[in-house]
């Protein structure tokens, strides 16, 4: 026997080499670090369905078949060492870790290291499918080592019950039996042994689908006996019928038919073939005719592909029958023009056969669809196999053989390029030299070679030669050729000096290939050889040290230049096409824009990857391993997400708007705590300034941004943007948005576009809920301090938000009033809304205010403190009127006390005989009952929006500048504000403010409470919401009181309830939505007085603001002249 | 042939036709060089590359052009192809309003990213599908266009791709590949407007190459007789 111990020690050296091929290498992307798993598929050439589950070091033997053979081993057959690998349906072995994987040289692309040996990416060896295998026998051996026996199915489809004991007896059908050593301790062995058990118990199934199979392959038919033939044989392409191109008798072929055959029958055909030596040479002087199809569908593996899913092709032609599609459309086009010359390309069939597959196709990747260059591509492969064959084959070239070839973006044929021209620059650098100072770039030249795998560059017979070593060793054939081409003409090279010379020279070659390469020799072998063979020589042998990994390495490392090339290109292209509403926003704002709307996307894509990854793992660990399981999705392994790569990601979901909106506004920030814990204020300016964005977990949802808020307004937005109601947005939906914002309108432009959020259908009116979400909105926007031009009574300058963020957490700050006077605003704004407000029906209207206002407690006179503390903005008057939600009816009351509101206008929107309703005079409590309940619905119209907007000073300027410039397309947010919560910034703001902390600091209910200054002034924010919350809560109260009018009897009880309640109101927190009622608690009330002190310019304003609402009415929807009342008003508070 | 005697400079210039698909690149292209029209039976890889000559009274300019591929996919590719050109016909249809907003783009991506002496001209193709598509035929043929209602397909005016082209400095055609009509016009434009020195400076040796390797047009097959292809530029 032969010496175990050093083939063991070879078998694991070459082991190591595989393991963690890319150590050492500081690379995180997945090609960099391609996973085992697609190692083991790209070597064996096997659907992405299949893991290495078990491999172990093993010696193959193959007993000696028979005569003709005659080899030297006669007695002993031929031995290989090399590993076994067992997946969840193959069993695979191979002699080299082939030069198709990554070794563990980790070459680098300065030095081609690496040998194919000519043994090809897959060795020697087999690929069994499990369901191939008849038999697994465990061999007895003296010295306990795990001997396995394994007969395989060959030969099953011409097997017949009823002859199965002739066949037998025949000489030209043998059982394939060959025996394989396994070498590794007991277990490892045995663990071996069991996973192989298990898989071949779960592929007992797929015998029958395994018949069905091989039933295409010619060598079926090639190995039948000969009185068997009468059979149909099976589909051996359009060239059975119109014949192959090329003169078969020049060509060989009959000769090469009968070594194939001799081969076949020694080493198994199709799913139990055994690679040998001898394979990898018959394929290198071209492959016959008729065997052509099943041996390039066999060395790329689409084989693999048709076993598992044999009907796809199929079922994907009947599923889409009869659909419409633009790469149906594309193809169309192009059917005649593929292979004109072939006459099979001439007739109905031929054309219908390419039409069928290239269709096909598109469907089952629509990511790709159709690319001009596979119609010639198919056509090709159509002259030699059936349909369903040329359809595998082509899903195995677009997603491994020449991958992005023929994507959207063409990534991969550009990548190619670069590559190609980096492999010319190293090992013809006077060629290359030439090139570049004649200026012809090679691309225009080289691109077609590869694109359509030399098909349409050389005569077919070549090409398809060119194609025969091309799906054995991988795309590095390509190169080698190319390499070859060029080395071969490089003198003429030298001499031409523009495209059109450099292109002549190469078409003039091409035309010649089947001259003799060496015509003026002596020696007539040499004469005999043809500048295609001198072609072949060249490339494997001078190009020899071209290996995959020498590609993979240039296509790594050239990688990102392309595809930030495509990337400009496409983003130069995408900016240009949108639309006119584009061009109010400067160019680098669209560029900005356009990287974050793919941004959010990539890296959205990219986090799904990784989670999805993580899900497979996890589920695949539980899982039964040896259980084979047929995937029912079509894995095309593409990469996904980067504009170059292709078209995957071009829409926006609300998700990822969020998200977007997150990394450009700090408002759309969650106000939940970051994913890292919080520190304590103390450390805040570290901080921030040791702060890294690699710091947070990538499997967070969010990635590495921070969370993004969810708030109603964000969804308002998303939905006035998804203008064709497809939830979700495309790149010109979010210019146009915020061209709409931001495209330098004016603040009336603004407003309606506010007031238009609020609009759900549209009819010019905001009901009350629409109204308290206005409010909810204005707080949402605010709660993180206002950015943009602010101007105040107490401070003239200009400020910005961030800077003022900043500037508060370092010191007193001078305008840290702004944010709560803000609160002060919307407590207005929601007040003047109820105040201008239309009632919807008048008649009703009537009615109801009538009937139900004696029976609706009254709130806001049991608890006149409330009022003032929380609503207070024109307290000037009485208490009664602090919370002043007043209904319409009530008009001629506020026109008694502020007689400066009597005359608005019909101007504004109020009808006419809206006018006269208000002399009807009511008791405050009723006004206020009025304009909560539900019972007479009320509205706002977009002048009275405006209005109410422009009588405030905070509120005008936010439509002005602090809204759109809250959104920092270009910019960015600061990485402060990102991950900084809300509330806090907030308090930080006002932190140590001398007015809020004395005013406060005297309330008795404040120091009580015993709390810190910043849990007081977080409550600022939170009382502002209540507001809204409040109303909110009495509409329901009195709904509910309108619903109990209906039971009479039981009415005064539950009034009375209300009016026992011990706190003086209950309220709900807006944001956190819980249904816990809080009461406030006077130290608030007290506080939000002093904040009105401290704000004043609200309070004293009003009178300003009713002058302004003059002015404003009188010039309405005119820019200057509003800003210049604005002006005016702070001229007036100073 | 009418060039070989000609000692005139001779001087080659490089053209790449972009537009969106089916606007008529190739057609146009086969009707300059062979003074043809047919559908289209070359598959293009890319681009496809094709050589005229058009004689001017003072110069021989030999046209390298390359067609672009149709498929919109393949516009990544395009700076491959227009790098270093020193005219583009930038082609849209008349019949089809979006093949003008291409063919702005196409222009705006040559302006911004093309070589800066680069020629543009704006061509609107298929003519021959409006009423004026035979403006240099007798009154007859106009009748017969005036007879069919369906006869006018035009939806890209003359003046508004006028005047744009004026405003970006582009020449400005409208052709029919199928006719004929103004086709060598196009060129011949072309030629008349690329600049005497950026035929010397940008293309000195690939000039002086061509006209010392001058008994090598036949290098690209044209698949066409010779002789019309004279009078596609009759200049
Ligand atoms: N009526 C008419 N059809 C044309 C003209 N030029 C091209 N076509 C047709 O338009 C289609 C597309 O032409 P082609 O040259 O392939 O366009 P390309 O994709 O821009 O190269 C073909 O069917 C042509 O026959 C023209 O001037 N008039
Ligand atoms: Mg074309």
């Amino acid at each position: 026997m032969f010496n175990i111990s050093s083939f063991v020690q070879k078998a694991q050296s070459a082991a190591q080499q595989l393991i963690d091929p890319m150590q050492g290498l500081n690379l995180t992307n997945s090609d960099r670090n391609p996973s085992k798993a697609s190692l083991f598929q790209s070597q064996f050439r096997l659907p992405s369905s299949q893991t290495p589950l078990f491999e172990i070091p093993a010696e193959l033997t193959i007993p000696p078949l028979n005569v003709t053979h005659g080899g030297k081993d006669h007695d002993r057959g031929w031995h290989y060492a090399g590993r076994l690998h067992l997946s969840e349906s193959y069993l695979c072995f191979s002699t080299t870790p082939s030069s198709f994987a990554h070794t563990a040289s980790t070459s680098t692309s300065s030095t081609f290291a690496g040998q194919t040996h000519g043994a090809g990416p897959s060795g020697n060896g087999f690929t069994f499918p499990l369901c191939a295998i008849r038999r697994v026998e465990r061999l007895n051996s003296q010295n306990f080592q795990f001997s396995l026996a394994i007969t395989t199915w060959n030969g099953i489809a011409q097997e017949q019950a009823k002859d199965k004991a002739a066949l037998k007896d025949r000489k030209d059908f043998r059982e394939q039996r060959i025996t394989i050593q396994l070498a590794g301790n007991r277990q490892v062995c045995e663990r071996f042994c069991d996973g192989l058990k298990k898989g071949l118990r779960g592929a007992v199934g797929n015998v029958g689908r395994l018949k069905k199979v091989i039933a295409e392959c010619y060598s079926e038919y090639l190995l039948r006996p000969e009185e068997k033939k009468n059979a149909a044989s099976p589909d051996a392409g359009l060239g059975v019928i119109f014949k192959y191109p090329g003169d078969p008798k020049k060509l060989r072929d009959r000769a090469k038919m009968r070594l194939w055959a001799e081969y076949l029958r020694d080493n198994g055909r199709n799913a139990t073939l055994i690679r040998q030596p001898t394979f990898h040479k018959l394929i290198r002087v071209g492959l016959p005719n008729r065997l052509r199809g099943e041996m390039w569908e066999l060395t790329s593996g689409s084989f693999y592909l048709r076993l598992e899913t044999p009907t796809l092709y199929i079922d994907t032609l009947d599923k889409f029958l009869g659909q419409e599609s633009l790469a149906i459309d594309e193809i169309e086009k192009d059917l005649n023009r593929s292979l004109p010359e072939y006459p099979g390309f001439q007739s109905e069939d031929g054309i219908n056969r390419l039409r069928r597959v290239l269709t096909a196709y598109s469907w089952i990747n629509p990511d790709v669809g159709y690319c001009q260059a596979m119609n010639i591509v198919v056509a090709a492969l159509l002259i030699y196999m059936s349909e369903a064959q040329a359809f595998f084959l082509l899903s195995t070239l677009c997603d491994r053989l020449v991958p992005g070839y023929y994507s959207s973006t063409m990534y991969g044929t550009l990548l190619d390029q670069k590559v190609f021209e980096s492999l010319v620059e190293k090992t013809m650098p006077i060629l290359w030299e030439h090139l570049v100072k004649s200026d012809v770039q090679l691309s225009v030249v080289s691109l077609p070679w590869f694109l359509s795998l030399y098909i349409n560059s050389m005569p077919l017979v070549f090409a398809f030669r060119v194609l025969d070593v091309f799906f054995v060793e991988g795309p590095k054939v390509l190169f080698q050729v190319g390499l070859a081409i060029l080395r071969i003409n490089g003198e003429e090279l030298l001499d031409a000096a523009d495209d059109g010379a450099f292109i002549s020279v190469l078409k003039s070659y091409f035309s010649r290939l089947d001259e003799s390469a060496h015509p003026k020799s002596e020696n007539p072998k040499l004469r005999a050889i043809n500048r295609f063979q001198e072609l072949m020589v060249v490339a494997f042998k001078e190009f020899s040290a071209i290996t995959h990994s020498t590609i993979q390495d240039l296509r790594l490392k050239n990688k990102d230049a392309v595809l930030n090339n495509i990337e400009n290109f496409a983003k130069r292209t995408a900016i240009r096409n949108l639309g006119p509403d584009s061009k109010v926003l400067s160019p680098e704002e669209l560029g900005a824009l356009y990287d974050r709307f793919y941004g959010v996307l990539y890296e959205r894509q990219q986090r799904d990857l990784i989670i999805q990854e993580e899900q497979r793992r996890r589920a695949k660990a539980s899982k039964s391993r040896a259980n084979e399981t047929v995937p029912e999705h079509h894995d095309h392994g593409v990469e996904k997400g980067r504009v170059g790569l292709g078209p995957s990601t071009s829409l926006m979901d609300y998700d990822a708007f969020r998200e977007f909106l997150a990394s450009v506004s700090k408002w759309a920030i969650s106000d939940a705590p970051p994913p890292t814990p919080r520190r304590d204020p103390s450390d805040r300016n570290s901080y921030f300034g040791s702060f890294r964005r690699s710091d947070i977990n990538l499997l967070s949802p969010w990635g590495s941004g921070p969370e993004p808020a969810d708030h109603e307004f964000m969804q308002r937005l998303f939905r006035k943007w998804d203008v064709t109601n497809s939830s979700s947005l495309t790149l010109q939906n979010v210019v146009t948005g915020l061209a709409q914002i931001k495209g330098g309108r004016d603040i009336m432009g603004t407003i309606t576009y506010f007031f238009e959020l609020y609009d759900d259908d549209g009819d010019g009116k905001v009901d009350r809920e629409g109204i308290l979400r206005v409010s909810e909105a204005l707080l949402f926007l605010s709660r993180r301090g206002l950015e943009g031009s602010l101007s105040h009574s107490n401070s003239t300058t200009m400020l910005n938000g961030i800077a003022e963020t900043d500037s508060a957490s370092l010191s007193p700050p001078i305008g840290g009033t702004i944010n709560e006077r803000f609160l002060g605003s919307v407590s207005a704004f929601i007040r003047r809304c109820f105040e201008y407000a239309d009632p919807d029906n008048l008649g009703n209207q009537e009615e109801a205010s009538q009937t139900i206002n004696p029976n609706t407690p009254v709130i806001s006179k049991e608890d006149p403190s409330i009022d003032s503390g929380a609503f207070a903005i024109g307290d000037d008057e009485d208490e009664e009127d602090m919370l002043a939600f007043d209904s319409p009816s009530s008009q001629p009351n506020t026109e008694a006390k502020r007689p400066d509101l009597e005359p608005i206008p019909p101007a504004i929107g109020k009808p006419a005989e809206n006018a006269s309703r208000r002399t009807v005079s009511k008791a405050q409590s009723e006004k206020a009952n009025v304009a909560l309940d539900p019972s007479n619905p009320l509205h706002i119209t977009l002048p009275t929006f405006r209005m109410v907007v422009l009588a405030d000073e905070l509120l005008e300027q936010f439509f002005e500048s602090s809204f759109p410039t809250s959104l920092h397309i270009t910019d960015g947010l600061p990485n402060t504000t990102s991950q900084s919560s809300s509330l806090t910034t907030f308090s930080n703001l006002n932190f140590s403010r001398p007015a809020t902390l004395s005013s406060s600091a005297a309330q008795p209910g404040l120091a009580g409470a015993g709390r810190g200054l910043r849990g007081v002034l977080d409550n600022i924010v939170t009382d502002a919401s209540r507001v809204a919350a409040e109303v909110r809560r009495r509409m329901e109260e009195a709904q509910r009181e309108l619903e109990k009018n209906a039971l009479p009897g039981q009415r005064d009880e539950d009034e009375e309830d209300e009016e026992e309640l011990p706190g003086p109101i209950k309220s709900t927190n807006a944001y956190g939505g819980d249904a816990e009622r809080r009461s406030v608690r006077s130290s608030d009330r007290d506080l939000l007085d002093g904040a009105d002190a401290g704000a004043g310019a609200t309070k004293e304003a009003d009178g300003s603001s009713q002058s302004l609402l003059d002015t404003n009415i009188e010039q309405e929807g005119r820019v200057n002249k509003v800003s210049n009342t604005t002006e005016r008003i702070v001229e007036f508070e100073s | 042939m009418a060039d070989s005697n000609a000692p005139k400079p001779s001087s080659s210039v490089k053209l790449v036709l972009l537009g969106e698909a089916a606007v008529g690149k190739s057609s146009l292209v086969l009707r300059f060089v062979n003074n043809d029209f047919q559908e289209n039976k070359e598959p293009t890889i890319g681009a496809a590359f094709l050589t005229q000559k058009c004689n001017l009274p003072s110069r021989t300019i030999k046209f390298e052009i390359w067609d672009t591929a149709g498929q919109e996919r393949f516009a990544s590719l395009a700076p491959m192809y227009y790098r270093n050109a020193q005219a583009a016909l930038v082609v849209y249809d008349l019949t089809k309003p979006t093949s003008l907003v291409k063919a702005r783009h196409w222009v705006a991506e040559l302006q911004r990213q093309a070589s800066p002496g680069i020629v543009i001209a704006l061509v609107g193709n298929k003519l021959d599908l409006t009423n004026d598509g035979e403006p240099g035929r007798g009154d007859g043929d106009g009748e017969g266009v005036e007879g069919e209602d369906s006869g006018d397909a035009r939806k890209v005016s003359t003046e508004e791709a006028k005047s744009y082209a004026e405003e970006e400095s582009l020449l400005f055609f409208e052709t029919s590949a199928k006719t004929g009509y103004n086709v060598a016009d196009v060129f011949t434009a072309i030629a008349n407007a690329i600049p005497e020195t950026s035929l010397k400076s940008t293309r000195g040796p690939g000039a002086s190459n061509a006209v010392s390797r001058g008994g090598e047009e036949q290098r690209v097959n044209l698949n066409g007789p010779r002789e019309t292809a004279k009078e596609g530029c009759a200049c």
